[in-house]
């Protein structure tokens, strides 16, 4: 820590102890106007220090709360417990750090950036809750949009003089991905700049950094379009062909109008984030408890045992002829569903606790790998088990680390094929009925087949004659031991990776799949279940041995003559099941060998990673959810049993996991 | 002569940060804490070439400073400068059209803050 930055620390200690002294009096007495000023101005106060002294992550967090402390101040938002006690959390952990003056730790501390999530998070609530969110001038950061800004001196300046203006160009071109243009007059004073800027700043923000300067130029800014135009390559190839003479505004604003067909996705994308957010209304004035893990958990276990005994309940009183005894169980079922989908909903946390981390991520990988990239995040508001967010921290970090290194292109490359420099990472997270959708894309160079198929030969992995389709080919960056970088570089590539993010997705029962253009983009799609534990199922019957498979995998149900199918193999290869040539596994014919088979079989076709396959089983039972149970640890080896489960009648059925029951036995 | 410039924030790491640094650059400073206490400084007859100030300050901010050097005829020529993190563009308009001279965004960038500053002297 260098002196100022000392100097600025023994201050800003002092500051907190004030703010301190105002935050108890505003809890005490929140109508008090004048402890509101000062805790606001207080923050102001340790924002700027903050950035001027080399902590941005500290004064991001100063500005966030200050945002909220405006919010009070505009009479849209009540002083409550829970801003009070975020406040004070966050400025102790700041002093915490202040005390120990190690500016290193004070910048990695995660403590900050977890500060940073939750109170965004809550001024997130706030503008979602009010109906006029315009009003909010710049608080939705993530949003970007195109600029075109003239700007033509009216005294006699040079590029490469010390006029103010050409220092406040450069501000301007800093605020997002720019283009600029400067046209000289004849005797070598400049005519005008025209600059092409993508950015999260509002019209009224670049505005305002000619403001003072309005006398000595005269600027035109115009809005073009509600998203990044950088993003479409037509738009960077036309603004490449203005080094000689500047475009028309005209020309520029119908060849922006013209570029619909290309833009009109990227407007709908918009339209969709815009409706999400409205939707992402939350209840405010909700008061919030830390509760301990240990306890949800004990109340998901019993309330899976009520599950189980509420199936037993219901099995039991159908034996009984007892309308009023059918009723109560009715009544009794509706209750414990909607006991389970509140209970499940106590352990989530949005998606957008990870956020922060992945941009810091890739603002600092980026930077040491010279690749200019964007991060961007939509729906970071679903929900997903804090469990889950722990474990899938690891591998999505490891994703975006890989299509840093290995997917966006350098600058240059990327000029030189008509795309903008500035790469995009993009995290998207959507619910799908019992799943979390996760999809990271990113407009690199994407994947090459050819590659990737022929390092997997030469490792001996793939036969050289395998016919592959190109999704299977694609899946092949997930095994072990395969990299397609040629030069190993320290954030990525030593091919110990992809393998270990599918292992962690496998683990919590989720799918991961593929897809990538060259030169488009790869975008990488990872489906988790919302519960570890509670599932819907299908319960089938082969034998006297009843299973459960899991309701999300399958697609469709047939019944076929059990004469079709091979009586001596278990997987049976090509049998044609509606049309369709499958690979049929029979529960029968592996496990239940000799006794007497049924006259038909039900087929169940399921989709694992993209490729149909089906089941045979006797008999289809009905649709059930069930609570899944572990199994003991003589069975630990049995992975295509996902667990177990008790049925209504005290009946004990095997869960499947049809994509291990493939893997183990094809 | 040295150009003489009156620094007014009420933190004081900023304040002589702002004042070290430009000492640096060969400008004499002097500061205040407040608003108040700058235009005291003032109107006690201490020269200087300008002002640059915070915008938020207890007792009084940096647009009731502004406002009143401005109506005042011996101090209405002085430049006055916001050197501010707040980004508001109408509490910048308000102040420009109260007289002010430049609104430089902490953190700033040095070859900028000094341009503007220069640019500043040269006009008032």
């Amino acid at each position: 820590m260098d002196n100022n930055q000392k100097r600025f620390v023994e201050d800003a200690l002092d500051l907190l102890n004030e703010l301190d002294e105002g935050l108890m009096q505003l809890e005490a007495n929140p109508e008090a106007r004048a402890p509101l000023e000062q805790v606001f101005r207080t923050m102001h106060t340790i924002k700027g220090g903050a950035n001027m002294f080399g902590f941005p992550n500290i004064g991001e967090l100063a500005h966030n709360l200050e945002t909220l402390f405006d919010f009070i101040r505009q009479g849209k938002l009540q002083i409550s417990d829970k801003l009070i006690s975020i406040t004070l959390h966050a400025f102790d952990k700041v002093r915490d750090l202040f005390q120990a003056k190690d500016a290193s730790k004070i910048l990695e501390s995660p403590d900050i950036t977890e500060h940073i999530t939750i109170v965004k998070t809550f001024v997130e609530s706030v503008i979602a809750q009010s109906p006029e969110q315009t009003e909010f001038s710049g608080t939705r950061k993530d949003v970007l949009a195109s600029f075109f800004i003239r700007v033509a001196p009216t005294v006699s300046l040079t590029v490469d003089g010390n006029h103010a203006l050409v220092f406040i160009i450069k501000d301007v071109e800093a605020l997002g991905t720019s283009k600029s243009y400067c046209y000289n007059n004849n005797d070598g004073t400049v005519a005008h700049w025209d600059i092409f800027l993508s950015t999260t700043s509002t019209l009224a923000e670049i505005e305002s950094y000619f403001l003072f300067i309005e006398d000595e130029c005269k600027v035109i800014t115009e809005k073009l379009y509600g998203a990044d135009l950088f993003e479409s390559p037509s738009f960077t190839a036309f603004i490449d062909h203005f080094t000689k003479a500047p475009v028309e505004v005209e020309v520029l604003r119908s060849f922006v109008a013209g570029l619909s067909g290309e833009l009109d996705q990227d407007a709908e994308e918009e339209s969709e984030l815009n409706g999400n957010f409205a939707a992402s209304k939350k209840t405010l004035n909700d008061t919030y408890v830390k509760v301990s893990k240990r306890k949800i958990d004990d109340l998901l276990n019993w309330i899976s045992e009520l599950i189980i005994l509420q199936a037993q309940l219901t099995n039991a009183a159908s034996g009984i002829n007892s309308q009023a005894l059918l009723e109560v169980t009715e009544h009794m079922e509706m209750v414990t569903h909607r006991l389970r989908d509140t209970s499940l909903e106590i352990g989530l946390v949005p998606v957008e606790t990870l956020v922060t981390k992945f941009k810091r991520l890739v603002r600092d990988l980026s930077k040491g790998l010279n690749k200019k990239v964007n991060f961007l995040s939509e729906g970071a508001e679903t929900e997903l088990d804090k469990d889950v967010i722990e474990v899938m921290s690891e591998p999505i970090m490891h994703i975006i680390r890989n299509a840093i290194d290995h997917g966006i292109e350098t600058p240059e490359i990327r000029r030189s094929l008509g795309k903008s420099e500035h790469g995009t990472i993009k995290l998207k997270a959507f619910n799908s009925s019992s799943f979390v959708n996760l999809v990271i894309s990113d407009d690199g160079k994407g994947i090459r087949r050819e590659t990737v198929l022929k390092k997997a030969i030469e490792k001996g992995m793939v036969s050289p004659e395998a016919q592959l389709a190109d999704d299977e080919i694609l899946s092949l960056i997930f095994h072990s031991g395969l990299s397609t970088a040629t030069a190993i570089s320290d954030v990525s590539g030593r091919g110990v990776g992809m393998d270990v993010v599918k292992q962690k997705i496998d683990d919590l029962r989720g799918y991961v799949s593929v897809k990538s253009t060259v030169d488009k983009g790869t975008s990488i799609h990872i489906k988790l279940p919302l519960s570890r534990s509670i599932i819907e199922g299908l319960l089938v019957r082969v034998d006297d041995t009843r299973y459960v498979v899991p309701l999300n995998m399958i697609e469709r149900i047939d019944r076929i003559p059990y004469d079709g199918l091979d009586k001596n193999n278990s997987v049976n290869k090509s049998i044609l099941v509606n049309e369709q040539l499958l690979n049929v596994f029979s529960l029968r014919n592996k496990f239940h060998p000799g006794s007497q088979p049924p006259k038909t079989t039900d087929i169940i076709s399921i989709s694992v990673n993209g490729v149909r396959r089906a089941i045979a089983v006797d008999r289809i039972e009905g649709k059930m959810q069930t609570v899944l149970k572990p199994l003991g640890a003589a069975y630990q080896q049995q992975d295509f049993i996902a667990g177990s489960t008790i049925l209504g009648d005290g009946s004990l059925a095997l869960v499947l996991d049809p994509s291990r029951l493939f893997q183990s036995f094809q | 002569m040295k150009k003489r410039i009156l620094v007014v924030d009420d933190f004081t790491s900023i304040r002589d940060f702002v004042c070290e640094t430009l000492q640096k650059k060969g400008y004499d400073t002097v500061s205040a804490s407040n608003g108040a206490e700058a235009y005291k400084l003032l109107e006690n007859g201490e020269t200087v070439n300008l002002v640059l100030s915070d915008y938020n300050m207890p007792l009084c901010t940096g647009l009731e400073l502004l406002k009143k050097i401005k109506s005042n005829t011996s101090t209405s020529k002085l430049p006055v400068i916001f050197l501010t993190t707040e980004t508001d563009p109408g509490k910048m308009k308000t102040a420009k059209d109260a007289g002010l001279s430049a609104w430089i965004k902490k953190p700033y960038n040095a070859e900028s803050f000094f341009a503007q500053l220069e640019k500043a002297m040269a006009n008032g």
